[in-house]
This record gives C-alpha cells, sequence and structure tokens, in this order.
C-alpha cells in the first residue's frame, strides 16, 4: 500500500512537474513580464526615439517568433521564396513593425497593461487575454496567442480587438503579390519603399 | 415564421404609409435609411469603443481549465496544423474598390473637415456623451436581436441597461449601466442572422457606409426597419429628427477613430480593411473569440533556436 501511495504520489508530482513547464498560468506571467517592460518603454520619455526602437526591436526578436509570423503571413509564397529572399523579407518585416510600432508608441503617457485571463486553444496554444487602461478613451482589448516550444515560450500572434495581425498582413500581402505579380520580391520592394523615408 | 410574418406586416405598413408622403419627405426617408444602416455597428466597430469585450473575456476565462485536459490537449497536437490560406470571398473586387476609392475620397473632403469642426467644438468629454445618448437610442434593437438569438441573460441585461439609462442617466447622457457593470454588448441582425447559421456570403463595400458583406447589409436594412424608433419618429412625422440622428451617428463614428487610420497606412488599404471587417465580425459572431487559424509551429521550419530544429518534418 505504501509503496502504490509513492507510486501515485511521485506520478502526481511528475505530472504537475510537466504541467509546470508551460500552462495558463506561465503564459500569463510571460505576458504581465512584456506588458510591464513594454509600459516602461512607453512611459519612459527620457529615452531617445532611437533608443526605443532598439529596446522595441529586442522585445521582437526575444518574445515573438518573428520567422513563423513572417512565414505564416507570406502563406504560399513562402515555400515559393528562396533562403536568400526569406531572410531579406523577414528583415524587413521585423524594420517596418518597429518602425510603425515605435512611432506609434510616442503617443502614450500613462497607459496601464492588465492581464484580464488566458485560455488553452485547441491547437496547443494558449491565448492570454488583456487590456490596455487609457487616460482619456476607452481600453483597448488585446489577445496575445502564445505557443511554448523546444523550452522556449514566444508570441506568434497579437489580437486586437479581435483583429489579429497575422490574418490582416497576410491578406494584404497576399492581396499586394496578387496584383503586383513578382512573388515574395514585390512584398520586398513595397515594405522597402515604406521603410525608406522613415530611415 | 411568425418572425417574419410580423416583419412583413410592418414592412408593408411602412410602403403603403410612403405613397401619401411627399417626394421630398420619401427622398429624407430612403436617405436616412441608408446612412442609419451604417451607423450603430460602425460606431462600435470604428472607435473599438465601449467597455467591449473585457468582461466578458474574463468570464470566459475561468472557464474550467483543469490541468489535465489542457496537457493532453498539449500532448495530441503538439504540432498545430499546418496554416491554411485565407482566401477572401470577394468576387465583386473591381468594383468593391472603385466604391472604396470613392469612400476615401469622401471621408477626405467631407468627413475629415467635419471631423475637425465636430472635434474641435465638442471636447472629449461632451462627445463621449453624445455617443452615450446615440447608443442608448440604438438598445431596443439589440434588445430585439438577443431575444432573436435566444440569448435570455443578454436580453435582461439590455433591458436593464436600457431603461436606467432612460431614466436615471437622463436619455443616455450618464452611462450608469456601466458603472453598474452591465456593461454595453452590441449585436445586431447581421450577427443574430450568424447565429443562425447563416454565411456571410461575398464582401461588399457599400458607399459612404464602407466595408459589409451580404448577411450583415441584410442586416443593417433589417435592423432599420424594425428599429422601434425610427417607427416613433416615422409616424410622428418627425423625419427630421430621424435624419437628425443619422448625421449626429456618422459624426460620432467618424470622430473616434484611430484604429481606422491606422489601417489606411498599410501597403494596401483594401486588403486590410477586408480583413480586419472579416475578422471582426467573425470574432463578434463567436462570442468575443476569434476562431480564425493564427501562425504556429509547425514542421520545425520556424525554430527560433535553429540548431534545435531536431523535429522531423511531419
Amino acid at each position: 500500500m505504501k509503496k502504490f501511495m509513492i507510486l501515485f504520489m511521485s506520478l502526481f508530482i511528475w505530472t504537475q512537474g510537466v504541467n509546470a513547464e508551460f500552462g495558463c498560468a506561465e503564459a500569463e506571467t510571460f505576458m504581465s513580464d512584456i506588458g510591464k517592460k513594454v509600459i516602461d518603454l512607453l512611459t519612459d520619455k527620457s529615452i531617445s526615439d532611437h533608443e526605443r526602437a532598439d529596446q522595441f526591436r529586442d522585445i521582437l526578436e526575444t518574445k515573438f517568433n518573428v520567422k513563423a509570423i513572417g512565414k505564416f503571413v507570406l502563406g504560399r509564397y513562402w515555400k515559393q521564396a528562396s533562403p536568400e529572399e526569406r531572410e531579406r523579407f523577414l528583415n524587413l518585416f521585423k524594420e517596418t513593425t518597429v518602425a510603425s510600432y515605435a512611432t506609434r508608441f510616442k503617443e502614450y503617457t500613462s497607459e496601464r497593461f492588465e492581464i484580464l485571463g488566458s485560455r488553452p486553444e485547441p491547437d496547443g496554444g494558449i491565448t492570454v487575454f488583456t487590456q490596455i487602461i487609457r487616460p482619456n478613451a476607452s481600453p483597448i482589448t488585446i489577445d496575445w496567442k502564445i505557443f511554448e516550444k523546444n523550452n522556449e515560450i514566444r508570441i506568434y500572434d497579437v489580437i486586437l480587438a479581435g483583429i489579429s495581425m497575422g490574418i490582416t498582413q497576410r491578406s494584404e500581402y497576399a492581396s499586394v503579390i496578387q496584383k503586383g505579380g513578382g512573388g515574395i520580391e514585390t512584398i520586398n520592394f513595397a515594405l522597402e519603399k515604406k521603410l525608406a523615408p522613415k530611415k | 415564421m411568425r418572425i417574419f410574418t410580423v416583419y412583413n406586416k410592418k414592412h408593408t405598413l411602412l410602403l403603403r404609409k410612403q405613397r401619401y408622403e411627399s417626394p421630398m419627405k420619401i427622398f429624407f426617408t430612403v436617405l436616412s435609411l441608408f446612412s442609419l444602416m451604417f451607423s450603430p455597428s460602425y460606431a462600435e466597430e470604428a472607435g473599438g469603443s465601449c467597455e467591449d469585450s473585457g468582461e466578458i473575456l474574463y468570464a470566459e476565462s475561468q472557464e474550467p481549465r483543469g490541468i489535465f485536459q489542457f496537457s493532453s490537449s498539449v500532448e495530441k497536437q503538439e504540432v498545430c496544423q499546418p496554416c491554411s490560406s485565407l482566401e477572401a470571398n470577394d468576387p465583386f473586387e473591381p468594383v468593391n474598390r472603385a466604391i472604396f476609392g470613392l469612400n476615401n475620397d469622401l471621408d477626405t473632403i467631407l468627413f475629415d473637415p467635419l471631423k475637425i469642426i465636430y472635434t474641435t467644438i465638442f471636447p472629449k468629454d461632451i462627445r463621449d456623451r453624445i455617443g452615450f445618448v446615440l447608443r442608448n437610442l440604438t438598445e431596443p434593437v439589440v434588445f430585439a436581436n438577443n431575444i432573436l438569438q435566444g440569448e435570455a441573460q443578454d436580453a435582461e441585461d439590455t433591458l436593464r441597461r436600457f431603461l436606467i439609462n432612460s431614466t436615471v442617466g437622463l436619455a443616455g447622457i450618464f452611462d450608469v449601466s456601466g458603472s453598474l457593470d452591465i456593461p454595453y454588448k452590441k449585436e445586431d441582425f447581421g450577427l443574430t442572422l450568424a447565429s443562425w447559421g447563416f454565411d456571410t456570403g461575398p464582401y461588399i463595400v457599400i458607399p459612404i457606409l464602407g466595408p459589409s458583406n451580404v448577411r450583415d447589409a441584410c442586416g443593417r436594412i433589417t435592423d432599420f426597419v424594425g428599429d422601434p424608433i425610427n417607427w416613433v419618429a416615422y409616424f410622428g412625422d418627425s423625419v427630421f429628427y430621424s435624419n437628425s440622428r443619422t448625421s449626429a451617428q456618422i459624426i460620432d463614428a467618424k470622430s473616434d477613430d484611430d484604429i481606422i487610420s491606422d489601417l489606411k497606412k498599410s501597403i494596401d488599404p483594401y486588403a486590410t480593411f477586408r480583413a480586419w471587417y472579416t475578422e471582426r465580425r467573425n470574432f463578434l459572431a463567436n462570442g468575443y473569440r476569434q476562431t480564425l487559424e493564427s501562425p504556429c509551429p509547425d514542421d520545425g521550419d520556424d525554430d527560433v533556436v535553429e540548431n534545435a530544429a531536431a523535429t522531423p518534418a511531419a
């Protein structure tokens, strides 16, 4: 009987251990850390725009799976692209994201980031529900799609008031490629053009 | 079925009355019908305003999520399905693009200046009050849609909200119900049709009103025809009121749309708006859940740690 108890106990501890690796609680902690980081970044008016962009790039590189997102937003055009084209695209994709968000951040002053909860998804990911409380406007709800792979927790999608940034960008790029007719290079060209005046 | 007969009766009544109206009044009625379709839903979506999904999401996240249940789902689908492409249902794209361009021009020459005037005259607080009053007037339609969707709890909340805000809240000037934790939850007949299993149908862009689809456009017309406030205005011979409300709603919706101005910066704004509308409606129709696919780890190609890409491609 005692043996059974020990076996049961160890099994229980083992399963708990497995779950402790990545669950809703972990996902929420992960998001709350990032939220704090980003809000600090926004409200700190002492740093320059350049520094802010650098720090934002750092968050993007370490907390998001940019490659998976880039692959998703290109859809089938990813498969047709050469490794060099992919590399170039990912870089441009990252830079345009940094450019568009870093400028948006400038207007923020005393925002508050709140975790509302989380939910495991059928595809194995976890959605963390958050909102940003703004001083003179209604709160913005942001949902974060998070996956754990090879012991790395990363953000794969940002859903703003129900609008997935991944899907929106994918539709946009598909339409641009269909009109331009040049595969991934059409996008690279367009992104370069978009980035050019800002640099 | 009974719903439809009632609706038809109302509809024929409306048409019969119209015959006796002067052409001018008919013109204004049509105009207000046209523009009113736009505002209640658009206002919500454009501004991303309202206490929105916060509460609801929180409630959802409280769903049972046993650790064992979760761990099994992870084991079952460690890698999610390969992401299939999201094809837009947009057979009328050339026409839609033309109307989209027209709407953008209208924004530039008409609505943007109006928006500047409006936001200059009225401070944010007053604009919020106007928004609340207009929103309060949409409650009867929301209530009807709650009933049609069979959502008893939502219907009760809507009724309470309407009664509280119309009385204590002085015709909706003050969002009393909001502070009583009965947040506004938008419903329209398009979402009711969705809950009955209707597909969206092709994407369409309506002049002035913007993105829609066949289902939601039918929903907007139904919402307008079934709106008791329009009925009161109509039979009370105050089409003027109806028109003012309409104009106010359009200005109100246009005045607070920072999300929209962000979307316009995209490489292909048309495609972005299309995706945005489709996703937003999907989100609302599924009870504040986005059920569309998202980026996900799939076959090792996307590994963050390149060296760890040991998983063989499935």
